[in-house]
């Protein structure tokens, strides 16, 4: 603050400053407590790598779209189900899920997903929680009922930097959400069977395994849906094993049944279980923000005070 | 023995239980054979696939066998061998198009025009012989079934382990190359069958075939992809195939490789007319640098629906008619009289230059719903004709200018080549007047000049890709105006770079990755 006392400017702009920094402060140091905001700021460079660099079919209309569905269904949840403020993040990062993943030439598709997505956690709800994961239903509900749209498991390419950056960025998120166990027993599942049937029993060569595990779909889908805290078993025993269960399916879908995004086929279908998993198996409910003491907001007014020089 | 060199083209595939089915061409003596550019029509209709495969097989027509591994056994009425002229149709159909329109004078009206023409990518044919037959125990390879179905003899073989196929194989005169056993290897784990596919040269001579027609063949399964390691088996080099993929549904993409869309509705400079071959080439080429060269290129997707009135636009040919389609495979439309028809069709072409080392899997495709319409497309605007007396000209002259100036830079990026050897483009066109200073304004440059031949030679400036990355295609014959010649391929200078290393870096770099992520679990495992 003290520029501002060096350029003679008014109390009340200086008071202004004073609170403007205040904000962003209390912004940044609220940043790393939720697992939320980081994930929003990956997904985001993710969306934004995908339209300019590879070139993505997709329009700023289908993505302004998707969050205009998402974020007003949502904001039906908070004013009529007196849900937190806080919980639009959540739908943000399912329209960034939406952008990522579904793609479709029509719009009226497009904002059918994400009305599905967001309306599906109010209407499937067992034990207080929802147990589908809201993007990952938008897009099987849509494909199934209407036949259109589609998943580009293609879409990234194969590419080292996949595995290095979402690899990176996806960890910090999952860390932070605590669910690092979601991701690991789902990529020894699908990723498993995978190295088993390609290279020990059917002699594919090393760099097809490669090609597999550096696709950026299955690195996405790896770190950032299914490790979704919100809609998994809240035991960690039982989601260590669904995880597995969720990895296996997806090895079978693609093996066997020849499904395109297979992995998101098999998350879809496993869903379910959740209530009954969580209805067998007692577990902590999950909290996106650990209650806060020491940066509530009267001790950093009472910080930011201490610059101005009337009180020093 | 028989010396039998094995060379590998594209390899197709059809899919039932496991994994690919894919195919190589196969040589006897030492013939040394040419096979760069292959092209496939892709058909499918819910879980029933058509396949028909051509190759620019140039060689010594006696010295050409087929050996494609296949996910069931194909029956009689499965197998069809078809006319190879809907090659031709779909890809000058379906090809880069260049337009070119007339500017109209600022005060005068004129012709406005609209002149199409397309590259095509004309795959060339011979015709081939194959040689004796026998069944083997010992090899573990059993002849499931024998079929003439015309100028083809084929046999489809059942195979227990790579070893005895590869030694079948040698055995009876094919010469595999060393790479093969591996790559039979997952086929052959995932119960695929090979078929055999030789030209019996008494069924050729009485048919009066000179060229190898297209073999299709059609098979149900939920699979939907194009095994190309097999082709890549004998290791170097790039091959380029052009897929034509007709789907009900809509666009056909990639699902384990990135479908990019080639550039399109670029303005151009006016001189591109007379080397658009060597254009498109180029431009193939800096996009593949640019985009990645494990990618699939999406070069056309148009609606051929019954009920759209529209099939193309512009049209480089004929739409494709009923004939043809159904000739490739199409059996879900109701013809009405003539070669109109009804139902859905999406008519997709794709375009994808590959080499074991950029693609280690095949090729899987998945219908989308998408019916936007593609095409490459590619835009030449030629100045209006000079009019005297016209107020307007200096402000038509000086944004002609502007725009012929980002023409030049667009071809460069596009393509590469270093644009400075046109500097003279953007001013150079009839009724341009030079600004002079004042009093000396003398008159116009009557002729429309255009830089001299030399500096008019597409020479690229770089081009990292290996010269074989990319068959070069040919180019329709085109008029040459008087004052441009166009080059020979020779004159292409491609400098041969470092493409090896880039190869290299990939793996080294996935376990960074690994290690990296690995590292991190660690210290939060610790910590925690």
């Amino acid at each position: 603050m003290e520029f501002a006392f060096a350029l003679h400017l008014s109390p009340k702009i200086i008071n202004m400053l004073t609170y403007l920094r205040s904000g962003l402060l209390a912004a940044l140091q609220s940043f790393p407590k939720d697992a939320r905001h980081y994930q929003i700021s990956f997904l985001l460079i993710f969306l934004f790598t995908g339209i300019f660099s590879l070139k993505w079919p997709i329009d700023p209309p289908q993505i302004f779209l998707t969050f205009l569905v998402a974020l007003g269904v949502q904001s039906f949840g908070i004013y009529f189900l007196k849900l937190p403020i806080s919980s639009l993040k959540s739908s943000f990062i399912s329209s960034l899920s939406l952008c990522l993943l579904f793609r479709c030439d029509q719009y009226i598709i497009i904002g059918l997903a994400a009305f599905i997505s967001i309306a599906s956690k109010f209407i499937f709800r067992a034990q207080d929680k929802h147990f589908f994961n809201p993007a990952n239903i938008g897009i099987c509900a849509t494909m199934l009922f209407t036949g259109q749209g589609w998943i580009s498991p293609g879409q990234w390419g194969s590419d080292g930097l996949w595995l290095f950056v979402v690899g990176i960025l996806g960890f910090l998120v999952v860390t932070k959400a605590n669910r690092l166990e979601l991701a690991i027993s789902f990529l020894v599942g699908y990723g498993g069977a995978q190295i088993i049937r390609m290279y020990f029993y059917q002699g594919w060569p090393a760099d097809a395994l490669t090609h597999l595990f550096t696709n950026g779909a299955l690195l996405l889908f790896t770190f950032f849906m299914i490790t979704d805290p919100a809609s998994t078993p809240k035991h960690k025993t039982v989601r260590i094993i669904w995880a597995l269960a969720v990895g296996l399916l997806a090895f079978y879908l693609q093996t066997y049944k020849w499904v395109n995004g297979s992995p998101i086929w098999a998350l879809f279908l496993l869903s379910p279980l959740t209530p009954l998993l969580d209805y067998l198996f007692k577990g902590e409910k999950f909290h996106w923000t650990k209650p806060i003491h020491d940066t509530s907001s009267s001790q950093l007014f009472a910080k930011t005070r201490d610059y101005h020089p009337s009180i020093k | 023995m028989k010396n039998i060199l094995l060379i590998s083209v594209l390899v197709l595939m059809t899919t039932l239980q496991a994994d690919a089915f894919c195919g190589f061409y196969v040589a006897r003596a030492d013939a040394k054979l040419f096979n760069k550019t292959s092209q496939v029509i892709l058909v499918r209709n819910g879980e029933r696939t058509t396949i028909t495969m051509s190759s620019d097989f140039q060689g010594n027509v006696k010295d050409f066998a087929m050996v494609i591994p296949v996910p069931t056994v194909l029956q009689r009425e499965d197998i069809r061998v078809v006319n190879r002229s809907i090659f031709d149709q779909f890809d000058a159909y379906s090809g880069p198009r260049l337009v070119e329109y007339h500017d109209q004078a600022p005060c005068n009206r004129y012709l406005y025009d609209d002149v199409v023409m397309s590259k095509t990518t004309t795959a060339k044919n011979a015709a081939a012989e194959m040689s004796t037959r026998e069944e083997a125990d010992e090899y573990k390879v059993a002849v499931i079934a024998r079929y003439t179905v015309d100028e083809y003899d084929i046999e489809i073989l059942s195979a227990k382990e790579s070893d005895g196929l590869e030694r079948w194989l040698n055995d009876h005169g094919y010469k595999i190359p060393d790479g093969a056993r591996e790559v039979l290897e997952p086929y052959i784990k995932s119960n695929m069958k090979f078929f055999v596919v030789k030209v019996n040269l008494e069924e050729q001579q009485r048919l009066g075939n000179q060229l190898l027609r297209p073999i299709q063949i059609s098979f149900n399964s939920p699979k939907f992809m194009l095994p190309i390691r097999l082709g890549m088996a004998n290791g170097e080099g790039n091959q380029d195939m052009i897929i034509y993929a007709f789907s009900q549904k809509g666009r056909v993409e990639t699902t384990n490789y990135r479908t990019v869309q080639m550039p399109t509705d670029k303005n151009v400079p006016t001189f591109v007319k007379d080397y658009f071959g060597q254009f498109y080439t180029s431009l193939y080429k800096e996009n593949i640098r640019k985009e990645g060269y494990n990618n699939v290129y999406l070069e056309y997707a148009w609606d051929l629906s019954g009920q759209n009135q529209v099939k193309c636009d512009p049209c480089p040919s004929a739409p494709p008619l009923y004939a043809e389609i159904a000739e490739s495979g199409v059996n879900w439309l109701q013809t009405n009289r003539g070669n109109g028809y009804t139902g859905q069709l999406y008519f997709t072409r794709l375009h994808v230059t590959y080499n074991r080392n950029d693609f280690p899997q095949d090729l899987v495709f998945q219908e989308t719903s998408n019916r936007a319409q593609f095409q490459c497309r590619y835009i030449l605007n030629h100045p209006a004709q000079y009019v005297e007396n016209c107020a307007e000209w200096a402000n038509y002259q000086d944004e002609k200018i502007q725009s012929r100036r980002k023409e030049l830079r667009e071809l460069a990026s596009l393509t590469g080549w270093d644009v400075r050897r046109y500097r003279d483009y953007p001013n150079y066109f009839q009724g341009y007047r030079a600004p002079q200073p004042r009093g000396q304004r003398t008159g116009w440059i009557e002729e429309p000049t255009i830089p001299n031949n030399k500096n008019i030679s597409p020479k690229p400036k770089i081009m990292s890709t290996p010269p074989d990355k990319i068959e070069t295609a040919q180019i329709n014959p085109i008029e040459i105006s008087d004052s441009i010649t166009t080059i020979s391929q020779a004159e292409f200078i491609i400098d041969e770079e470092k493409e090896s290393k880039r190869e290299e870096t990939k793996i080294p770099f996935a376990m960074i990755a690994l290690t990296a992520i690995t590292g991190l679990f660690l210290i939060h495992r610790i910590k925690s």
